[in-house]
């Protein structure tokens, strides 16, 4: 039997796509093991919350208030989780992979002398043993692990998992619980956030993404992919050879240290496919791939594949886009 | 101020997908020909380290858990500019998990002596965790901020620009702390100077065995593992790409265009 | 009667003239002892030639200035001036030789046609020739001459030098005039000149022809004092470093010993060898390597007159002690301007006094790369690629073999030995366009019957783009690991298709011990069809402009194979860009800069490939995968791939079998 708890953060009354998903793979693991999902809301909380996760599929809603919660502060978040779990006696903790799950899964494992594995793609469980599945050597392999001890705290990577299906009607508990946190805990703290302008929509969420690679050899032609991202009413991403040049800032980067996308299209222009940015982009249901090398890495991932200069072959793609999605 | 850097020396990862290959009983990449290299991050996280140096003084150490090999990364790393070099290296300490690796780490750097920052990589170059700058944090109790790609000391402490979602964070944390380091333009590994590679090369590496250290049975212990790993796979491709064809880039373009709204994708 | 005339008639004191002269003399030897104390400062140097050949350059090149004479009017304008002044001078001493020696030159036949004809002749010559450089330095203003700025000095030189000629000719009008030279119609400019001074008297005359004859000397004498003192200087520093040439063809360069030494490269101006700092006295600032300059003819701050002018400069100031508050390199030698350098190799080419700016850029690029390790990112990148993965190219790229998947090309270590290695090089295994070039010659190899083998994933790079960016330890590496594999095999013969690989394994491994015959494949090939082992059957009509890839041609002096290829191949058409031969452009891609992102000024393959759709051809044909590369980007660039592609020539001749 195993409980699956799961964190929600964040101030919104409406579940999150992170969250959904955390939900969906919780309520897999509990059913499969006729086990039960927790979900602890940090962060100043929405009446409405609770009852949209449970109708997601949490059985319990737990409630930590804290003023010292208000805003992220990792060492308020582990000390938290650290005692939410120990009361709610979780064999699992569920994080999303996002900036904040990933700095404190590890330190709540440890807290809580468990076990700890990041970027997870699937979970799967039964009478003897829960596995976890994630990628290994940049994405070459899959690798799975078996928890040998609990807790085992995981990030799950977006967009790798189903989300959870809404069951109208479905309904569970809420209830707060006791937090103690001393203001000496707190020992970092976050003096500025300087917010890069997002146009149009979010990379994380966008169905269609257009990513440019060391192949655009400079940040002009990455217009052109505003532009076609435009058009198309998807998102800019970038390999990380582009964003460790500068030629577009790092939140734009699709990759194993970037983020994780999983849009209904793919366009990967002049990326070569290093381990590193397909870690990033596997889970697109179509991957369209621009490259001058046709043994270049991301045609083995792709499904269709264009060898020629972006210079060429860029502008005449979309004027024909813009044409036929013009009628 | 005096900085640890801990770095993993890995099987360069910029190679042909033929030359990957797995050991079927170890599960691991088999290593073959190809070269060694310092974990990328670690990298950055050692240019970091020597940027700093260059602002506030002081020493870095360069710390190294691997096998008698990795002295090529300690040395690598001496090349670059630290101070100082230490290899934990161990037959018994090979086989780690994540939190024994920290708590290797975590008490060499009680035995150097805990300085005022330790820096990491954010993810590691091979297995892609990215718990181990967290795990030596808790080892130690000190703050811990991660992804992290520039830092800046003033009055004792830190100022670090932490990458999130949307844009970043710039965090204010006291020393010590421990901080992992994420690539960006302002932290591209320097090349290393002849004579500092030269010098390097005849270095003698300290290394250190698991007896040096006072450690903790239950984390590095066989059978210590938190998690056990069933299984790796190369995940085998079924559907081939389709390459457009046509005798002019642009041509192709165009194909392109038409097969997408045909898949109505566009 | 004996045609004659009296010496110094008219100059009873004429013994004076030496005892005159000694100040003159003194102030020239000074300024000679002063170069050479500057020179001096340098570090000695390892291989001077033999006297002969000494001799010989300074026939060919100060004497006969046959590289002077390759730009004809410019040529012939500095041949008037300098061998105008040089039988000038030298019919002074005839006067000498008579007075002293007893030696009749000043009689007869010999004193009709070259003492008096042939000498004014050059006289006039030289007063021409004085004006027309005049003229074209500050009226025409011809660029290369003002640019990257004036030279200092060429106005007292010119100037003075026309007066002394002038003055000259004034004196010998007055002879002629006042004495009633029977013979001096045999003297034109003399004559001519006497007949604008018939109108003074006799007396005037004499007293006239006495002051101008002592003003001539003295004019004449300042000349030579001041040579040491400005650029005239060159009459001597030319002419020396022209006998010290060094005698390595401009493609090779020299390896330094790296262990042990306590500093890397060249950071000092006393750290150039003396022949170095005598190239930077010998220079005239005429700028011919400057037009030449493919970084400066696209708008790079690169020009090797530039780089030497500011060396001498920087040489001069620290003689005089004010040369210590800027560093070398970086401060009087920008970093922009050390990494534009392509090592094409045309100032090499161009220079009269045979200046060398290659290896003086090389060397301060190894400063920068080994002792401070600050030089570009990319290329950086590329050096960690080629120590790591042993070639410079990034990424995830195939492997050795992969464009030879369905070609079935041997391998050594499966064969064991073959007649000839192909060396494959990084450009044709990693590049998608450069492995075409690799298949086609593979296809021609195999039609040909030849026997031959690859290393696949035993080739490494050969290490020429580390030693062109200054980074001489890699370079050594990869040269020690490479001869060890051909070793191993006892590889003799080796067929390239790029030009680089050509240059590095044949004339820089035996730098290390490693002796190997190299064959470019454009040679090869060329040998095959004239053996009749390869039959082109197919005609293939196509007009294409050979580009002469700089390592190939210039460097190495190979232009004739690749055209003799073109001109067997049936149908196709030849046409000759105008920089052709020695005097090819460069592509842009040598000396490492095919891993530099070039971001000021004009790129210089879009430079060359506009040359190439002037002369309208359909094809441009390379021999070397840098070039190809280059053209395949410039085509694009110039939106020109509808008119003009790009191919190799072992392309074309496997389209032609």
């Amino acid at each position: 039997m195993v409980d699956v708890l799961v964190l929600v953060n964040g101030q919104a009354d409406v579940p999150s796509q992170n969250t959904l998903e955390l939900l969906g793979a919780a309520r897999r693991l509990a059913d499969a093991t006729r086990g039960k999902v927790k979900a602890v809301v940090l962060e100043g909380s929405q009446s409405g919350l609770g009852a949209a996760l449970c109708a997601y599929g949490a059985d319990q809603v737990l409630r930590a208030e804290h003023p010292f919660l208000k805003e992220y502060q990792s060492d308020a978040y582990v000390a938290t989780l650290d005692q939410v779990a120990s009361q709610a006696g979780a064999q699992v903790i569920l994080l999303a992979d996002d900036a904040r799950g990933k700095e404190v899964a590890p330190r709540l494992a440890h807290r809580l002398n468990g076990g700890v594995v990041t970027e997870v793609m699937g979970i799967a469980g039964d009478g003897s043993a829960v596995l976890f599945q994630r990628q290994m050597y940049g994405g070459r392999t899959i690798a799975t692990f078996a928890a040998r001890r609990f807790p085992i705290v995981a990030t799950l990577k977006p967009r790798a998992v189903e989300p959870a299906i809404e069951q109208a009607g479905r309904s569970g508990e809420e209830a707060p619980v006791a937090v103690v946190l001393d203001a000496p805990l707190l020992r970092t703290r976050v003096v500025e956030k300087v917010t890069e302008e997002v146009r149009g929509v979010k990379l994380e969420n966008a169905k269609v993404v257009v990513s440019g690679g060391r192949g655009l050899k400079g940040p002009e032609p990455f217009k052109q992919l505003e532009e076609l991202a435009q058009l198309l009413k998807g998102a800019v991403g970038a390999s990380r050879a582009a964003t460790d040049a500068g030629w577009i800032p790092a939140s734009r980067q699709v990759g194993q240290t970037g983020k994780s996308v999983s849009p209904d299209l793919y366009i990967a222009v002049g990326i070569s496919g290093a381990t590193q940015h397909l870690a990033g982009m596997t889970g697109s249901k179509t991957i369209v791939a621009i490259n001058t090398d046709p043994d270049a890495p991301i045609f083995k991932v792709a499904h269709l594949g264009v060898v020629g200069d972006f210079k060429a072959v860029l502008p005449k793609f979309i004027e024909k886009c813009r044409e036929l999605t013009q009628d | 101020m005096n900085i640890i850097v801990c770095i993993k020396q890995i099987i360069d990862p910029e190679i042909p997908t033929e030359q990957f290959k797995l050991d079927p009983t170890t599960q691991r990449q088999i290593r073959g020909g190809l070269s060694l290299v310092i974990s990328v991050y670690d990298q950055n996280a050692l240019e970091v380290a020597l940027q700093l140096r260059e602002k506030q003084g002081g020493k870095i150490t360069a710390l190294c858990l691997g096998d008698s090999g990795a002295t090529g990364a300690v040395k690598s790393a001496l090349g670059m500019g630290v101070d100082n070099g230490v290899l934990v290296s161990d037959p018994a300490l090979l086989a780690l998990d994540s939190f024994g690796v920290a708590h290797v780490l975590a008490m060499a750097i009680r035995k150097i002596g805990v300085p005022d920052l330790i820096l990491t990589g954010c993810v590691s170059g091979d297995t892609g965790n990215k718990v181990v700058g967290p795990l030596i944090a808790e080892e130690l109790s000190l703050p811990c901020v991660t992804f992290v790609t520039r830092v800046e000391v003033k009055d004792g402490k830190a100022v670090m620009r932490r990458i999130v979602e949307d844009g970043y964070e710039l965090v204010e944390g006291p020393l010590p702390a421990v901080v992992s380091i994420l690539s960006d333009d302002s932290n591209v590994p320097r090349y290393s100077k002849l004579k500092d590679i030269m010098v390097a090369a005849k270095k003698q590496v300290p290394i250190w065995k698991a007896a040096d250290l006072d450690l903790d049975g239950a984390k590095v212990g066989a059978g210590a593992a938190r998690l056990e790993l069933r299984d790796v796979s190369i995940p085998r491709r079924e559907s081939r790409c389709e390459m457009l064809d046509g005798d002019t880039p642009e041509g192709r373009a165009e194909k392109l265009a038409l097969r997408l709204r045909e898949l109505k994708l566009i | 009667m004996t045609p004659s005339r009296e010496i110094y008639w008219n100059i009873p004191a004429h013994l004076l003239l030496y005892p005159l002269f000694l100040p003159f003399l003194a102030a020239f030897l000074y300024g000679c002892y002063r170069l050479v104390k500057l020179i001096w400062i340098g570090q000695p140097d390892k291989d001077i030639p033999p006297i002969g050949r000494q001799l010989r350059e300074i026939v060919f090149q100060a004497v006969l200035q046959r590289r002077l004479l390759t730009q004809r009017l410019a040529g012939g304008m500095h041949a008037a001036i300098s061998w105008g002044f040089g039988i000038l001078f030298a019919a002074t001493c005839m006067v000498a030789i008579q007075e002293y020696f007893g030696v009749p030159t000043l009689s007869g036949y010999f004193y009709l046609y070259f003492m008096s004809l042939v000498v004014d002749l050059f006289g006039l010559a030289a007063v021409i020739g004085v004006v027309a450089a005049l003229v074209r330095r500050y009226v025409a203003g011809t660029q290369r001459l003002w640019k990257p700025r004036d030279a200092q000095g060429y106005s007292l030189f010119l100037w003075l030098l026309l007066a002394v000629l002038v003055s000259g000719f004034v004196v010998e009008g007055l002879r002629i005039a006042a004495t009633r030279d029977p013979w001096g119609l045999w003297s034109p400019g003399g004559w001519v000149t006497a007949l604008g001074l018939t109108g003074l008297t006799h007396a005037q005359q004499t007293v006239l022809h006495r002051v101008t004859w002592w003003g001539h000397a003295v004019l004449a004498f300042a000349f030579i004092a001041l040579v040491p003192y400005t650029l005239t200087r060159h009459i001597l520093a030319a002419a020396a470093n022209v006998a010290l040439r060094r005698p390595q063809p401009s493609g090779v360069i020299q390896p330094v010993v790296l262990e042990e030494a306590e500093h890397f490269g060249i950071s000092t101006i006393q750290g150039f060898p003396r022949k170095d700092l005598l190239d930077l006295v010998a220079c005239t600032e005429c700028g011919r390597c400057q037009d030449a300059c493919p970084a400066w003819v696209t708008g790079k701050p690169l020009t090797p007159k530039g780089l030497i002018i500011d060396l001498r400069d920087h040489l001069l100031a620290r003689a005089r002690g004010n040369g210590n508050g800027k560093s070398m390199v970086g401060g009087v030698i920008g970093e922009d301007v050390i990494w534009s350098c392509t090592t094409c190799g045309a100032c090499h080419q161009e220079c009269p006094v045979f200046i060398e700016p290659i290896p003086k850029i090389i060397n301060m690029r190894r400063f920068l790369v080994l002792e401070e390790a600050r030089f570009p990112e990319t290329m950086q990148a590329a050096m960690r690629g080629m120590e790591n993965r042993g070639h410079p190219y990034q990424g995830a790229v195939p492997s050795r073999t992969d464009w030879a998947k369905d070609s079935d090309v041997p391998l050594m270590a499966e064969k064991g030995t073959a007649e000839y290695l192909y060396w494959v090089g990084c450009a044709a295994a990693f590049d998608e366009r450069a492995q075409k070039v690799a298949r086609a010659l593979v296809k021609v190899l195999k039609a040909a019957g030849v026997d031959f083998a690859i290393l696949g994933d035993e080739e490494r790079c050969t290490g020429d783009p580390a030693r062109r960016i200054g980074h001489e330890f890699l370079f050594q590496m990869q040269a020690r690991v490479n001869m060890e594999t051909l070793d191993g095999y006892g590889v003799k013969k080796i067929i390239t298709a790029c030009p680089h690989c050509f240059n590095t394994l044949g004339n820089e491994y035996g730098q290390f011990g490693g002796h190997y015959e190299v064959i470019h494949h454009t040679v090869f090939i060329r040998d095959l069809l004239r053996q009749g082992r390869l039959r082109p059957r197919t005609t293939i009509r196509e007009t294409v402009a050979y580009h002469d890839a700089c390592y190939l041609g210039r460097h190495n002096g190979i232009f004739d194979a690749p055209r003799e290829i073109l001109g067997i191949l049936p149908g196709i058409q030849s046409r000759e860009m105008e920089r052709r031969e020695e005097k090819g452009f460069c592509c842009g891609a040598g000396g490492g800069m095919m891993w530099f992102e070039e971001r000021i000024g004009k790129r210089v393959n879009i430079e060359r490939t506009e040359e190439a759709l002037r002369v309208k051809p359909n094809v441009v044909g390379t021999a070397c995968p840098f070039c190809l590369s280059m053209f395949e980007d410039g085509i694009r660039a110039k939106d020109a791939t509808e008119q003009l592609k790009v191919m190799d020539l072992a392309e074309l001749v496997a389209r032609a079998l």
